[in-house]
Order: C-alpha cells, then structure tokens, then sequence
C-alpha cells in the first residue's frame, strides 16, 4: 500500500529497538541476508540461520496439520530471555527481549 | 550404370592430376579390376558417402576430388536391381570432408607405407565398421585377407580417426515449450493398438484330418524312403560346409558422461494442499540458488555442506543445520539487499508485523498491569528477579488490612503529548479498549495547535493515531452508529469529523468550518445521541450536538461536504436584574445568551436535557421545545463545569461547579438533594462509576477523589492527590474494569486502579434511592 510512508516504519521499528528490555532486533530477507540488526555481525548470522529454519520447520509443522492454517507468530521463552520472531514468506523479523528488566 | 561410370571416370580424372607413382598405378588398375569384379559380385557395399566410395582408390584421392558433388553410389546387383543399401548415418557433409580429409592424407601415407595393393573395400571398411557398427562384409576371402592386413597397419598406427561427429544426438530443433504449453489441459487418450506379430512360424504339422494330409503324407514317405536309401546311392554325396565366422572386431564407444543431479523433496501434507489449490503461484523449484553464497567471509562459517538453499517450500532436514549458514552472505552483497530492504519495509505485511511485534513486546513488559485491568490474576514472572525493596513491600500489604485506595497502574504519554493539557477523553463504543484523548490548552497565551490522540490499551508508549487539529481540542466524542467516527470540538468553534479507521487519513472527514451558523467560540461539549425520531422522521438515526460558549446548543447534520446546523436551543440569560430581550443599549452589547459549559442526555430519554451554563444555572430542556427552559435548578453561582446523569438511578443527577461544591439533584427537586465539598478548589470534572449507583469520582486540580455515598457523605473515601505541579483536568471510568482514568496538564492520562472499594455486591440502586429520600426531607 502506497500510504504507508517508510519514515513511519523506520519509526516504528526505531521505537521498538528503542524498548524496555529489547536486546535486538534482526530484519532478515527472504534469502536469509539479514536487512537490519542492531546486534554484531557475527550473533547476526546465527540468529538469522538458526531461526530460519526453526520458523519453517514451525510452519511447516503448523500446516501439515492443516493445511488451511498458517504460522503468524512465534514466540520462545528460555531461561534468560524470549525471542520473539514475526515470519513472513518475504521476511523475518526476530527481537530478543528480557521482560524481566 | 552411369553413376559407377561417372565415378571411373573420376577416378580417371585424379589419375590425371595427381602424379601416380607406380604402386598407386598398380593399385588402381587393381582398384578398378577389384571394383569390377565387385561389381559383379556385388556382395558388397559401397558406403554412399561420396568420399568414402571414392576413397575406394583413396590413396591417389586428394582434396579437389573430395571437393566434388557428393555422388550417390549406387549398387546394382545381376539382375539390375538397385539394391542400394541405405546409409545408417547422414552425416553433416561440410563437417564430414573437413574432417575426412584430415583422415585420407593420413591414410594415404599410411598406405604408401604399407605398400600394398588395396582393396575397394579395405580402406572404407575401417570407416563404414566404425560408423555403422558393423557391415555386411563381403564373402571374398582375398578382399579379407587384404582387409586383415590393412587392418592391422591402421591398428598400428593408431590413427586419430576423427569422425564427424555421429548425432547420436540429433540435433531437433526443439519446439520452445511455452509456459502456457505447460498448462495446457492435454488429453491423452490411451488405446489398444493392433496385434502386431512378432513372430509367426506357423507350424509345420498338419492335421490327420486335413484335405492335403493324404499328399503330405505321400510325401513324407518318399522322403523317408530317400533318406533310407541315401547311403548307398550315387545320387547324393555327403559333404560340409564350414560357415566363416566373421573376424570380431572389438569397437569402443566413448560418450559424454551424463550429468547426474540428487534431487529430493519432502513431500508434505501443505506441499500438496497448496499445489492444489493454487497451482499458479508454484513456489519455486526447491532446486540449488548457484553460486550465491559460494565465498562468504572468510572463516565466518566453517562448515559447508552440501546443502542447497531451500525454498519455504521445502524443508530442510536437521542435518544441515549448520550448512544453511552457508546461504548467508556477508552484509557487503550492496545491491540486492537494498532493493530487499526497502521494498520488505514499504511492505503492508511488514507494517502489520511491527504492530503486532510492538504489541508483544508491550505485553511482555505491561502484562501485570495490563492483567490488573482487566481483572485477571496477576501472575508473577517466576524468573523475575526480585528487588529486596519489593519483598518487603509485599509483605508489608500482605499484613495491613486492606483499605480503599487506588493505584496507578501506568500512564497513557509519549512525546507527541507531553506538555499539553488534557481536555477530554472518550471510550469508543465499540471497542472498549481504543481511548481517544483530546489536548489542548486554553486560555494561555500560546494557541498551540491541538492533537487528538488514540490510545489502544494494548499500547501504552504510542497512539495509534495522532491527529493534528486546527486548533486546541475542547471535546470530543466517539459515534455508536459509526464507531469510527470522531467528532472532534475545537477551541475556534469549528467541529471536525475525523474516521480514525484507517492509519493514513490525517484530514478530517467532515467540517464545520465552511458552515455560516457554526459556532464561533469554543465548543465545550459535544454528544452523538440517537434521537428516536429525528428530523427527518428516521428512526435511530444519530444526531451530533454541541453545546458552545456563544450560547447555543446545536444540532448537526450532514449537509453536502461539510456540516450544518440546527439550533436546539439559546441560552438567554435568565438572571431576573437584567431586562429581557429589547432593551437599553447596553443589553444590545453584550450578548443576551450565557455560554453553555456542559450538557448531558438523558439515558433513556433522549429528548431530555440538561445544559449547565456559566451563570450557575441548570436548565432542562426538551428537543422539541427550542424556545423555553422546561425547568431550571439553581444552585450554583459559578460556571457549571459538568453535569451528569446517573446511568444506574433514573431521574438522578450531579452537577459539580467552580464553586467548589458537587451537587447532587433528583430531577423533580428544585433543590440539590445532596452537597458534597471537600477541597476549596475548583471541581473539573465529575463521573458517575458505570458499576456502583453510589460510587462517583471527581477531579479538582490538585486532587482526584473517589466518593462513595453508603460509606460516608461528607468525606470521599479515596483522595488521591496529583503528582507534582501537574494539575489534573478530566476524568474517566473504564467501562469493563474498576479502573478510572485521570488527564492531567501535562498530557499523562494516567490509569488508577480502584483497590478495595467495599462496596457490598449489586448496583447499589436501591442504597441510592434510600439516601436520597433519607436526605430529601430535608431539603424540602
């Protein structure tokens, strides 16, 4: 959609980057490139490639049983940290964030 | 006939150019004596490639000949019948002669070293058994003799036969197989063909009872009797007959080795579903992205399987999970990325992403608070670590008896707001969780523009919306009919309709800007009320009326592009010193109508009333009466700041004022039932609690204060006060949830929980009316 204007997705990724308790925040292309991150290179790449293919293998999982169905959001809680990540035929978005700050 | 004729004569014709030593000499006439004789003989083919036949007396063959026409042999045999045998192979002339000349200059030496006569057949025989694999080789043993030692030089000498390439591959022109060829619906239609004999001996036996059984079987006798006697007669003669094995010859092929590709998929239950359904958005072929990530930065991943990038079709077997690392390349592949970005950005799913993002993550971190308003227990985040401070706070309120009170849970600001008074907050009516919040300020020097925001709970940190207004918000109220609708009151008296639908529209929908009666002075209340029967004799049509400070109460319709208006009512000024209307000169200065600061609908009769003006003075009025007060309640001797209907107690209502005081009246009594004061300020703002009749909150500047009339009518049972220098100028109740929100100067919007508010179970309608008819007497 033509309204939406990109300064204010900027914004709006700005102020979720920007959050209580956020560590990082990965935008990561459909090929797996990550667009965006406010994390080193090196964390970067492994979030990217190992949530990817977590967040298939989830999809994956959601539709075969039911075809009809698909995965819109994925959330992880370990023990130190929850990594929330949004997926998307073109795109991942990953935020790592520790809500206990 | 002619054709050999033609070649003879060929022959004849390169024996004249070439100058022929007498070996060739020899072998020609030898060529020819042979060619003859094959001729007769006629076991024997000529390959019909023109060089070949001509290669017969090759040795003395040089380019021109090679040159020439290609000449179809022709092979006839005793009774002139063409028995040409067809070529097994149609080989590409141009190619063929270069590189069959190639093949006879060495020949030729090869075979004037060998130094012998040749046959016709020796030379081609090499050429047609590679080409055509095997050939009918002819029954003479002298040309096999000769073709047995020409074989063994040109197995010597290894000669690098290059052949023109045998299309073993035709090359077809391929028909370009269009994508819509692929989809085209074939048919195939699937037969029996006919019987097709393979094989047929019919048998040699015949039956007894057959018509010819009798000669057959004559015959068969005679036969036995000649078989018989064949020992000693004459007649026929035992002799054998050796069948020459032909010479084997062993030939080796070399062909290009085929490409092998590892191809697999996993077939899912989705995989297949989506193919179905949508067979033209096929996602691409799970088949390998080349090349793309073959350098990553070096020693950023150490392990490369074989892995290739796999579609979200597809998945990837846990195997390589180390390997998809592969795929990822290093933040310097400039261009691609770019162009991903910003168009992965720009996208609507991206945005809806972030929304939903942002959400959680809000949850995450509110969810206490957020559990706390919506009445669920409050879960403790057991990793959480606990501060020592809050330990021992919990403890302490585990002990103490509760009391009433309220707690903040958060507060509704961000930047946008910060520094502008709160003016007015409505619920929407649709979806209870989306808050709009009008600010503004008034009567200070600085006219900054006014901004209407819409808070959804879910979002504490950032409005959903953010509109700017024309000029400072005075009042604002949500649709029923169209719960997006936002009616919004300004300070210059303009009334703007905003649709807070969608997020890019900033411009208002409707306003009344353009509208000759509108309001020129602030707008202090507005109101969409569903008239039973309205102007236009619809019914449930909803109408939107304003209350103004020049005086009037209007009604507003649509009306072409913007708004016009009806006036339901002026307020004339009705204090008994000042002369009615016509007058001195000093009446026709100042205005005869009183500002109206407040009004309020009836709940259940929407052509009812009450309008609080800056007199003091509460009028009812009735929609259908545009000229006269039905009634007037006088109390008050400052502006009537809000006036509310109780929504639980029919016929009962509060007014509070700048006179410090709350008053609260039965719609019959002239005179307030009840006073409430507590502070010595201003009271702004009041609301009646939509859960308990009795229950009633109010705001004054310094201090919001929670009355609860079974628990003491003199005293608010919960004060608490404001925060700071910061004065606080609305108040809300939540509809769903013990909550009230408060809106301060400062542009928070804070949100209080009510704690322990002992009120007993039930409406408490009935406590109310006890009060008052306990309190009535009195005041009679």
């Amino acid at each position: 959609m033509a309204g939406i204007e990109y300064g204010e997705v900027e914004e709006t990724l700005k102020r979720i980057e920007a959050h209580k308790g956020v560590i990082g925040t990965i935008v990561v292309n459909a090929e797996g490139i990550p667009i965006r991150t406010t994390l080193d290179n090196s964390t970067t790449i492994q979030y990217a490639g190992l949530f990817r293919q977590l967040t298939m293998m989830a999809r994956s999982t959601v539709r075969e049983i039911d075809p009809q169905n698909d995965l819109i959001f994925l959330r992880l809680r370990s023990k130190k940290h929850e990594i929330l990540v949004a997926p998307d035929n073109d795109f991942l978005l990953i935020v790592i964030q520790n809500p206990c700050e | 006939m002619s054709e050999v004729a033609k070649e003879e004569r060929k022959k004849r014709r390169t024996l004249v150019l070439r100058p022929s030593s007498r070996t060739i000499n020899i072998s020609v006439s030898g060529i020819h004596g042979v060619h003859q004789s094959t001729r007769d003989t006629n076991g024997f083919i000529c390959p019909s490639r023109k060089s070949f036949s001509l290669g017969g007396g090759s040795k003395v063959l040089e380019k021109s000949a090679l040159q020439t026409p290609r000449q179809v042999v022709r092979v006839i045999d005793e009774e002139d019948n063409d028995v040409t045998p067809q070529p097994l192979y149609q080989a590409d002339p141009a190619a063929a002669q270069a590189k069959a000349s190639r093949f006879f200059l060495d020949e030729i030496s090869a075979g004037s070293a060998s130094d012998q006569t040749t046959a016709t057949g020796s030379f081609s025989r090499p050429f047609s058994r590679s080409i055509f694999g095997s050939s009918r080789i002819s029954s003479q043993s002298t040309i096999e003799s000769l073709n047995e030692e020409i074989e063994d030089t040109f197995s010597k000498r290894d000669l690098p036969i290059n052949f023109p390439d045998v299309p073993g591959k035709r090359d077809t022109v391929k028909e370009h197989v269009t994508e819509d060829m692929l989809r085209e619906v074939t048919d195939v239609y699937i037969s029996e063909t006919d019987s097709m004999s393979l094989l047929d001996i019919p048998s040699t036996f015949v039956s007894v009872d057959a018509d010819d059984a009798e000669a057959i079987m004559e015959r068969n006798h005679q036969y036995a009797e000649l078989c018989r006697n064949r020992m000693a007669d004459d007649k026929y003669v035992d002799r054998s007959v050796q069948t020459l094995n032909g010479a084997a010859k062993n030939k080796h092929v070399q062909s290009d080795s085929i490409l092998m590709v590892d191809s697999a998929t996993t077939v899912t239950t989705w995989d297949m579903y989506d193919t179905l359904t949508c067979p033209e958005q096929w996602e691409e072929p799970g088949s390998q992205v080349p090349g793309r990530s073959e350098g990553p930065e070096a020693g950023l991943d150490p392990s490369r399987g074989a892995e290739r990038s796999v579609s979200v079709g597809s998945t990837a077997s846990s195997a390589s999970a180390a390997s998809s690392l592969k795929e990822v390349e290093a933040f310097g592949s400039a261009l691609t990325a770019e162009s991903d970005q910003q168009r992965i950005m720009q996208s609507d799913r991206f945005h809806h992403c972030l929304l939903v993002m942002e959400r959680s993550l809000l949850g995450n971190t509110f969810q206490p608070k957020l559990a706390a308003y919506r009445q669920l227990p409050v879960t403790q985040d057991p990793d959480c670590v606990m501060k020592p401070g809050m330990v021992e706070q919990r403890e302490q309120e585990a002990q103490s008896p509760p009391s009433p009170a309220v707690e903040c849970l958060w507060a509704f600001s961000c930047e946008l707001s910060r520094g502008r008074s709160v003016s007015s907050m409505a619920w929407n009516k649709k979806n209870p969780d989306l808050l709009a919040v009008g600010y503004g300020e008034f009567g200070s020097s600085n006219q900054k523009p006014g901004l209407v925001c819409c808070w959804s709970l879910k979002n504490p940190t950032w409005p959903e919306r953010a509109i700017q207004c024309g000029s400072a918000v005075t009042s604002l109220d949500f649709s029923s009919n169209n719960p997006s609708q936002l009616a919004v009151g300004m300070q210059d008296g303009c009334i703007d309709i905003y649709n807070v639908k969608s997020p890019e529209s900033k411009a208002c929908v409707l306003s009344s800007s353009d509208c000759p009666n509108r309001h020129l002075d602030p707008v202090w209340q507005l109101r969409w009320t569903q008239q039973e029967l309205s102007l236009t004799g619809e019914e449930e049509v909803e109408s939107l009326f304003s209350v103004a400070a020049d005086g009037r109460i209007s009604e507003w319709f649509i009306c072409g592009s913007g708004l016009d208006c009806i006036d339901l009512m002026e307020l004339k000024k009705t204090q008994p010193a000042k002369k009615k209307a016509g007058g001195t000169k000093t009446e026709s200065v100042l205005s005869a109508l009183t500002p109206g600061l407040c009004f309020d609908f009836h709940p259940t009769d929407s052509s009812v009333y009450l309008v609080g003006t800056w007199e003091g003075l509460i009028h009812k009025c009735c929609c259908s009466n545009n000229q006269q007060f039905v009634d007037t309640y006088r109390k008050h001797f400052c502006p009537v700041n809000c006036i509310i209907w109780s929504p639980l107690s029919p016929d009962v209502f509060l007014s509070c004022s700048s006179d410090w005081t709350i008053q609260l009246w039965k719609q019959d009594l002239h005179r307030p039932v009840l006073t409430f004061s507590s502070a010595q300020a201003a009271v702004c703002d009041i609301k009646w609690s939509p859960k308990w009749a009795t229950v009633f909150g109010a705001v004054n500047e310094g201090q919001l204060e929670i009355w609860d009339l079974n628990f003491s009518l003199l005293e608010p049972v919960i004060v608490q006060p404001a925060a700071g220098t910061v004065k606080m100028t609305t108040l809300l109740f939540a509809l769903q949830a013990d909550c009230v929100l408060v809106g301060d100067s400062d542009g928070h919007v804070a949100v209080y929980q009510l704690q322990n508010p002992q009120v007993g179970e039930g409406s408490q309608v009935d406590l109310l009316e006890a009060i008052i008819r306990s309190a009535a007497p009195r005041q009679l």
